[in-house]
């Protein structure tokens, strides 16, 4: 074997290898992405603040931590379950999306109010915003600073 | 802070380091250099990097884009880029070692060959996705005029039906003055953005069902005619182009699509369900829709003839092995005759697979992969539905004609004639892939403007609504 051959050989193959490098790096990356995810895991993206609720359930007062996708509703399959009377099984959907919160109607008998007006498709809220499902009013507040 | 610095700062420009893609682009260019080296090291017969002007003009515009990236100071996705610039490259490689006169054209009086002339429209392409990286702001435009946008698409395919000229069998070149192109191409972006518009409209409409026929639940009829015009243009793309792969392509994207709006698995049921039959109809129909499924299932009844290439093409990835043959070491020809017709269009996958082996072969699905995971990524942060059906869309339409192309070259699923993002030589394919990819980008950038809030009652979104209480009124009197 002279030096060429295995040149040629080692170049070759360095090529191949080099692309998976490539992807050694881009998984490094995505672990340092995913890292990153999970330290901000354990902390609330926001709260809902229960102002009022005439039947007790969600009891008033209490502060409910909210993910970035949460579904309110009286079935037990709904992440904030508001059994209330005047609440349909489906009833409404609270989005964290980039940068904003949005509050969107997922076809209730009664309607989501946001600020005393019905949302209709796809509404952004700030916090300090006031959502009422059924008979129950409840406010974002920023999920507090440890 | 330097003057420099400053004067930039005055003017509203804050340049951004991009670290990580800083990183990825040196690795891509490392990885690149020993190609080039290790072609030309096998042609002269001693170790060289040789005459590397198109290893280095393709290298400079990547360093030119990353600056442009950096000094404009976008907060863009850092991996997706050079993601792209390793397959551009690796299709700039491919081309400079084929065969140079596969593809001749004269261009402001001058002659290029393959080699340059592939390098000529990964510039061009990457030009596209630069521009329409940085340049896009808003997605405004793509949002509010999607029945606009469809008319376009459907106006570009009559020209197509009417003007188009015959390549290879089927009808997919159309020339205007001097300009030549394949609006194909064209029209899966633009499928890709009506959809993103009506499903994110209509989205909650076809989550929840009314209607049920046997056991299936659907949606109220007005709501189901994109559906069946979608199915009704996929084989009318098959019995006039005679363009299997787009309509292949058009469909599954449009299937995924619904899937993700809605996540009912029974469209998709009935959507396969509708294809099988369309497909089993046009069987029967086309002759050339037979030939395809039985070159596919046994190449090696007319070895000479419709199985040649497909033959050719597993003959090379035997060749090729594990590690493969070496860049410059494969039998791209027999003679003056290329050895699988249309290898650097339909059949590059076969010549890269050949001289990079089985492990290149994976890289290059891997780098597919990687394209997925950052669009799909993208949609997942998306601030609205028709942000994320969008970038979905995109990355759909690019790795599922991947698939396509590459499924059919290892004859996994029948042959189909659709270019391989990004490496095919061919302009419009790259330009067009470009502009994907830089909506990609752009969409991915977190500073961009924030969707409209709630859904607006615009022109298009009245005309609508007309259409579907019409529909509706129809449903009602033939009910």
């Amino acid at each position: 074997m002279d030096v060429f051959t295995l040149g040629l050989w080692a170049l070759r193959i360095a090529f191949v290898v080099l692309i998976y490098v490539f992807f050694v790096f881009v998984a490094r990356a995505l672990w340092q992405d995913l890292r990153a995810g999970v330290a901000g895991a354990g902390r609330p993206l926001a709260r809902l603040h229960v102002i009022g609720a005439p039947e007790g359930r969600p009891s008033p007062g209490t502060s409910i931590p909210l993910d970035a996708v949460n579904s309110l509703g009286r079935d037990v399959n709904n992440s904030i379950v508001v059994d209330d009377s005047f609440v349909s099984a489906e009833h409404a959907l609270l989005t964290f999306r980039g940068r904003a919160w949005y509050v969107e109607d997922r076809g209730s008998t009664n309607g989501t109010w946001l600020n005393g007006q019905r949302v209709e498709g796809l509404l952004p809220l700030g916090y300090g915003d006031e959502i009422q499902v059924g008979q129950v009013r409840m406010r974002l507040e920023r999920a507090r600073q440890e | 802070m330097s003057a420099a610095m400053l004067a930039l700062h005055r003017v509203g420009i804050r340049p951004r380091m991009r670290g990580r893609e800083l990183v990825l682009l040196l690795v891509v260019a490392i990885a690149l250099t020993t190609g080039w080296a290790s072609l030309q090291s096998f042609r002269s017969s001693q170790l060289e990097v040789g005459d590397a002007w198109l290893l280095a003009t393709y290298l400079g515009a990547l360093a030119a884009i990353h600056l442009g990236f950096v000094i404009t100071g976008r907060r863009m996705d850092q991996i997706l880029f050079p993601a792209s610039a390793l397959l551009g490259g690796l299709s700039v490689l491919i081309m400079h070692r084929l065969p140079q006169d596969l593809a001749v054209q004269s261009i402001a009086g001058r002659v290029l060959e393959l080699g340059p002339l592939q390098l000529l429209w990964v510039l061009l392409g990457f030009g596209v996705m630069a521009a329409t990286a940085i340049l896009v702001r808003s997605d405004g435009w793509l949002r509010r005029y999607k029945y606009t946008w469809a008319a376009l698409g459907i106006v570009l395919l009559l020209l197509v039906f009417l003007f188009g000229e015959v390549t290879g069998g089927a009808r997919l070149t159309l020339t205007i003055g001097p300009i030549s192109g394949q609006p194909s191409e064209l029209l899966k972006v633009i499928l890709v953005v009506f959809l993103a518009g009506y499903l994110a409209e209509n989205r909650w409409l076809l989550a929840t069902s009314s209607t049920s026929v046997g056991p299936f639940k659907l949606p109220p009829l007005p709501y189901l005619l994109p559906m069946l015009a979608m199915w009704g243009l996929a084989l009318a793309i098959v019995i006039v182009q005679r363009d299997l792969g787009a309509a292949l392509l058009y469909f599954l994207v449009f299937l995924s699509l619904l899937y993700v709006a809605t996540r009912r698995a029974s469209y998709v049921v009935l959507g396969l369900l509708l294809f099988v039959a369309g497909g089993a109809v046009l069987y029967q129909l086309f002759p050339h829709v037979q030939d395809r499924i039985n070159v596919w299932i046994n190449p090696f009844v007319d070895p000479q003839g419709s199985g040649y290439q497909i033959i050719r093409a597993l003959y090379a990835y035997g060749r090729g092995g594990i590690l493969g043959t070496g860049l410059g070491a494969g039998l791209p020809q027999v003679g003056a005759v290329p050895s699988i017709p249309a290898i650097h269009t339909d059949f590059i996958f076969a010549a890269l697979a050949e001289e990079m082996g089985m492990l290149g072969a994976l890289a290059i699905l891997g780098l597919y992969v990687v394209i997925a995971e950052r669009g799909f990524r993208i949609a997942a942060t998306a601030a609205d539905d028709f942000r994320a059906l969008l970038a979905t869309g995109l990355t759909l339409v690019v790795v599922v004609q991947a698939a396509i192309i590459c499924g059919g070259n290892l004859r996994v699923v029948p042959l189909t004639g659709i270019t391989l993002p990004l490496i095919s030589y061919g302009g419009s394919s790259l330009l067009v892939n470009g502009a994907v990819i830089g909506l990609l980008l752009a969409l991915s950038d977190r500073a961009v403007e924030p969707p409209p809030p709630g859904a607006r009652a615009g022109v298009a979104r009245r005309l609508g609504q007309r259409v579907r209480r019409a529909g509706g009124k129809f449903e009602e009197a033939i009910s």
